[in-house]
């Protein structure tokens, strides 16, 4: 090749990048960019709300997986405006918040279906509820409490527990007798020391909610802790509402992006609080939606299942957010520390 | 002197070296080597301004210590299983016939250009709780319950070697293969043992190359990531898992820089014994 | 020398434990469970169904191809032009050039991953085909330069010369007598490369945004959704590998015979 022509195709490639990105900023959006978790969560979402959303606004939703909180941090970093949409759980969403990696949403353009206000932060729409349960392979011995998940010796077998502080740390003050209304605020140094003691028990911490139902399958482990979604209803798993954490999804939406896509994404959030489309979502992954009218189109058998009904709702905790916003850096790191010791 | 006038001739007339190099010399120093510089940058910065404050924290932090220690670990566990089983295996097909040669190196070859994920995936299969390993010892009683081989440091070894091995047979058959059979013939005649001709005559001159295959399994095995990621369960984490926590979820690029500058600096450091060996053995043949 | 018993046996388990992994995949990809259990209780072909009829893999398939299609051809190009210098020029700083060249290889992949990462974020460049090629290229050079160094140090330069005293242009040089004759190692130069472009999973992870490419789809479904899919694209990747393997040295062959 001569040089002129690999100098031609430098600039070819320059000329199309920059176009790319002057295309991109200026004209009428026909794509929304969303990061989620990836999975099953991620054919949730297509089905029940990217559906919806491109039927009425002809936008196309690309979706991106995984969403570890760095990603976020890069595109914001970068001045990347071409991803809009970010999912984040509880923690991630206060550590964005505190280093502010996220618009604040207008609550107004978004209009709502009823829906529950724990679900509505000033940044981020809860658009889903899941737990975080106790499960065990058919025919090991049940659990009850947090306490039988950390005696190995009473309930011998290898545990798997999420890589993940949120739930983590509540889960071990439980164990440690910590009654479940006053969790919060978390006695960090008693929950580390509790984990301390059940370290060498745990032979997987899993990264990804399907991790727990296949290492119980493949007997890997005999109790785990695991998202509701990915047990509730499986074959040879077992498993246990008590003292679970109910958790919340968040869509957020990234910080410097252009109008134009924030207009886009808050349609997008709308449809979220459409129970039709949770219905729709929950046969893909079975979690509860944000609308007070969603349990209502569930069947009396498929009730027990789900993370919000009432009755499984009472003997479960929340994570407290103003907690975490205060104190979701430092236990991060700390988490890390530990992860890297045990 | 004809020659030389010719290729001056030859070289003046022709394009130059620049046009040559300087294509790739472009790409390698936007799309490499100012990342590179990058990740320096941000390996010495800290909030206020420059500073040694990221490996200060890095130095102090037991946990790195610890990490740092386990990356050792794996690798020096690694490197010792390869470098004893790699020597006889590439010394035994030196042996064979060339038909059988020739398939023993196919074998050897094969696996070395499959994807890393798919052979490292299939342990899973093979080493789990109801793989192939622990049902078949169960079975032969010589277990009751089942063996944990993954999500360990043995299953991270295992898995690390298997991908390892080729790198360290075929430099080393190479090598093998290159010694005069006269040397061992004389010493044979001169009324010395099979020992005696193996460790006196035979492994001295092949002993160089095998250390270049060793320094070259160990600067690869100290910077593995896919491995450790899918056979650790999150309890065996090296220094290149740690770098991508500290890129992915934690957030501080910053310290996340300063490892991967310690990692590169060792890396480079046993390179160059690497080469001083890999040199010395071309000097010798 | 005949090796004792001890010695062949020891050779023999470690070149089974070797290749192992590779007899493992291959028929649990014909399994009729949908657990990961061996030996296979019965035979059928869903999980190759399975693959074909997904379009996450088939895209993620397409997206391997034409990346590792343009990088090769690329780098093939890039890395014997700079190998044939490197070779054939006097130039100033050529060990430290060379070995800049190298670099990619020798570092642990991690690394590259994080720099380009954090670089590509800077520049725009993060989740782009620009940026995806550029970085598989740089990463499959070195192997396209492993293979043409040797190649263009074995091949004679008098050749050249001749055919230059002759009268013969560089161009008509090149393409008459250079190039035919390295033919079969720039073809296997370019396969070892196209193979390592469409293995490469780490770079890819960090910096491919949306494009889904066959190993990262592979390593987050490892670690987001076990199915016994990934057997059948493991298979399908080893027989692609070895096709083309095969390919390269039977090619290689024919022109060495026929030169």
């Amino acid at each position: 090749m001569h040089r002129r022509s690999f100098n031609k195709m430098v600039v070819a490639a320059a000329v199309a990048t920059l176009a790319h990105k002057v295309t991109g900023a200026n004209a009428a959006v026909d794509e929304l960019r969303l990061i989620e978790g990836g999975g099953l969560n991620g054919d949730a979402i297509d089905a029940a709300y990217s559906k919806a959303f491109t039927a009425k606004t002809g936008i196309n939703v690309v979706r991106e997986s995984p969403n570890p909180f760095g990603k976020l941090r890069a595109l914001v970093e970068s001045k990347d405006s071409s991803v809009t949409l970010y999912e984040l759980g509880t923690a991630s969403l206060q550590q964005a918040k505190a280093l502010g990696l996220l618009e604040k949403l207008d609550w107004e353009k978004i209009a709502p279906l009823p829906m529950f206000p724990e679900a509505r932060d000033d940044y981020g729409m809860g658009y889903q509820y899941y737990s975080t349960l106790m499960c065990w392979r058919k025919g090991e011995k049940p659990l009850k409490t947090w306490a039988d998940f950390f005696n190995p010796k009473d309930y011998p077998g290898k545990r798997a527990l999420a890589d993940d502080p949120v739930y983590a740390l509540p889960a071990a003050l439980l164990a440690a007798g910590v009654p479940i209304g006053k969790l919060f605020p978390l006695d960090v140094d008693l929950a580390f020391q509790k984990l301390e003691e059940i370290k060498s028990s745990v032979s997987v911490w899993w990264k990804a909610g399907a991790q727990p139902p296949q290492l119980l399958r493949d007997n890997e482990v005999q109790y785990a802790n695991a998202y509701s979604g990915r047990v509730v209803g499986q074959e040879g798993i077992d498993f246990t509402y008590n003292q679970a954490n109910l958790s919340i999804g968040y869509l957020t939406v990234v910080k410097g992006s252009p109008p134009e896509s924030v207009e886009a994404a808050y349609k997008f959030l709308h449809e979220t609080t459409d129970p039709a489309n949770q219905l729709i979502a929950a046969k893909v992954l079975p979690y509860s939606g944000n609308s007070p009218d969603f349990e209502k189109l569930l069947t009396a058998e498929q009730l027990p299942s789900f993370p919000t009904t009432a009755s499984n709702k009472q003997v479960q905790h929340f994570s407290d957010q103003a907690w975490w916003l205060d104190n979701a850096a430092t236990v991060q790191t700390r988490w890390q520390e530990f992860a890297l010791n045990r | 002197m004809a020659t030389v006038s010719h290729t001056q001739t030859y070289r003046r007339k022709s394009w130059g070296a620049v046009f040559f190099i300087l294509p790739l010399l472009i790409l390698v120093v936007i799309g490499f080597d100012i990342p590179i510089v990058t990740i320096f940058n941000y390996s010495i910065s800290s909030a206020d301004g420059y500073s040694l404050d990221n490996f200060y924290e890095l130095v102090t932090t037991p946990v790195f210590a610890k990490v740092a220690l386990n990356t050792l670990r794996i690798t020096v566990m690694t490197t010792v299983i390869v470098a004893i089983a790699g020597y006889i295996l590439a010394y035994w097909i030196s042996t064979l016939p060339k038909t059988g040669r020739m398939i023993a190196l196919a074998l050897v070859v094969l696996p070395f250009w499959i994807s890393v994920l798919v052979r490292t995936y299939a342990w899973i299969v093979v080493l789990g709780n109801a793989g192939i390993v622990n049902k078949t010892l169960q079975s032969l009683g010589l277990t009751a319950a089942p063996i944990s081989f993954l999500y360990n440091d043995l299953g991270v070894t295992i898995g690390m070697a298997n991908i390892q091995l080729p790198l360290l047979v075929l430099p080393l058959y190479a090598a093998l293969i290159r010694v005069d059979q006269r040397h061992m013939q004389a010493a044979a005649s001169l009324g010395a043992s099979k020992r005696v001709i193996f460790w006196r005559v035979f492994f001295p001159q092949t002993l160089k190359a095998y250390l270049a295959g060793i320094m070259l399994v160990t600067i690869v095995s100290i910077g593995f990531y896919i491995t450790p990621a899918i056979l650790g369960g999150g309890r065996v984490p090296m220094m290149s898992n740690v770098i991508e926590t500290y890129i992915n979820t934690v957030p501080r690029w910053e310290l996340a820089s300063a490892i991967a500058v310690i990692l590169l600096f060792v890396t480079l450091g046993l390179f160059a014994i690497y080469r001083r060996l890999e040199n010395r053995t071309g000097d010798e043949l | 020398m005949t090796p004792n018993y001890a010695v062949r046996t020891v050779a023999i388990v470690t070149l089974g434990f070797l290749i192992l992994p590779v007899i493992i995949v291959i028929p649990m990809s014909f399994s009729s469970a949908s657990s990961m259990s061996f030996p296979p209780p019965g035979l059928s072909l869903r999980w190759y169904s399975s693959f074909f009829g997904s379009s996450v893999w088939v895209s993620a398939t397409i997206t391997s191809a034409v990346l590792a299609l343009i990088s090769s051809t690329l780098g093939l190009l890039l890395g014997s032009m700079a190998s044939y210098g490197l070779c054939r020029r006097r130039i100033m700083q050529r060990g430290i050039i060379e070995s800049n060249f190298m670099a990619p290889m020798i570092l642990p992949t991690i690394i590259t991953a994080v720099a380009l990462y954090i670089a590509f974020a800077k520049i725009g460049l993060l989740g782009t085909l620009i940026g995806l090629v550029m970085a598989h290229t740089i990463l499959l050079v070195p192997y396209v330069m492993v293979v043409m160094n040797v190649a263009f140090r074995s091949f004679d330069l008098r050749q050249e010369q001749v055919s230059w005293t002759m009268g013969a242009s560089w161009y008509t040089t090149m393409r008459r007598v250079v190039l035919p004759q390295l033919g079969p190692n720039l073809f296997a130069a370019w396969v070892f490369a196209f193979v390592h472009s469409f293995d490469e999973v780490v770079v890819t992870s960090f910096i491919a945004g949306t494009y889904n490419t066959v190993p990262k789809q592979m390593f987050s479904e490892l670690i987001l959704e076990i199915s016994p899919t990934i057997t059948a694209v493991a298979t399908l990747l080893i027989a692609f590998t070895v096709a083309s393997l095969a390919g390269a040295t039977l090619i290689m062959k024919r022109s060495v015979q026929t030169v």
